[in-house]
């Protein structure tokens, strides 16, 4: 099950911008968790996900990304994906994490 | 008559992917549409995480888990279980999704996806995670 995630910081919006395509799952999670916070480490900024190319993510995933996020929140920065694909969408709504995320 | 599919599954995070793909074979070959395939294939990702999380600790057991799919003509079947350490499910409560908290979302998400679940859990002896999605009948 691969997991790619390829970003680079945006100076001229002042954020994070990352592309994560494949699948993640309790097998990968961490891989996710290490690239997001040793970039927020690197700038602490605002991350963009542009998710159209994630098939698939489970609760070990999305709980990789709150974690993350619980340690932006407190300097008032966000993670937001964009163009979710549908399943993805689904777990997103039943959990709530639309209202955070998107 | 039922059909009955049953894996044995090492209780290692890189085998969960292997499960959803056979899994989700499975009830493409009952019949269900795509999102009930989606579906199904989360739900039991799920429940194998959950497994995986809460079953190792046992260390005079082996680390492997089980996966029976029952296929019958209305329905999918799917019980994930183990003979691992097991968890204090009466500790369970479903996550406070305003606190986001990281852990916790496993089993409220199967309980969202499928049609019957049961959860049973017993320290030192194991967890099974039973669920069950209809096919939807045509209109």
């Amino acid at each position: 099950m691969s997991l790619s995630l390829v970003g680079n910081f945006e100076e001229a919006t002042g954020k994070w911008t990352y592309s994560l395509s494949g699948e993640v799952d309790i097998a990968n999670a961490h891989d996710l968790r290490e690239e997001l916070e040793n970039a927020y480490r690197k700038q602490a900024a605002d991350i963009e996900i542009d998710a159209s190319g994630l098939r698939y993510i489970d609760s070990t995933g999305l709980g990789t990304i709150i974690g993350v996020l619980g340690e932006m929140r407190e300097n008032g920065h966000r993670i937001m994906l964009k163009d979710v694909r549908d399943n993805v969408k689904k777990l997103l709504k039943i959990t709530n994490l639309d209202k955070v995320l998107c | 008559m039922s059909d009955v599919i049953k894996l044995i599954v090492p209780g290692k995070p890189e085998y969960v992917g292997t499960v959803r793909l056979t899994v989700s074979s499975v009830a493409n070959k009952v019949g269900f549409d795509i999102e009930a395939i989606e579906d199904i294939k989360v739900a039991v990702s799920e429940a194998c995480s959950n497994i995986i999380c809460h079953g190792g600790a046992s260390s005079e057991k082996n680390n492997d888990y089980y996966v029976i799919c029952t296929i019958s003509e209305d329905s999918l079947e799917i019980v994930v279980e183990d003979e691992g350490a097991g968890f204090h499910l009466e500790n369970y409560t479903a996550p406070d999704m305003e606190a986001l908290n990281e852990g916790g979302m496993g089993i409220f998400i199967i309980r969202a996806l499928m049609d019957e679940v049961v959860v049973n859990s017993v320290i030192n002896q194991g967890t099974c995670i039973r669920m069950k999605k209809y096919k939807k009948s045509e209109a």
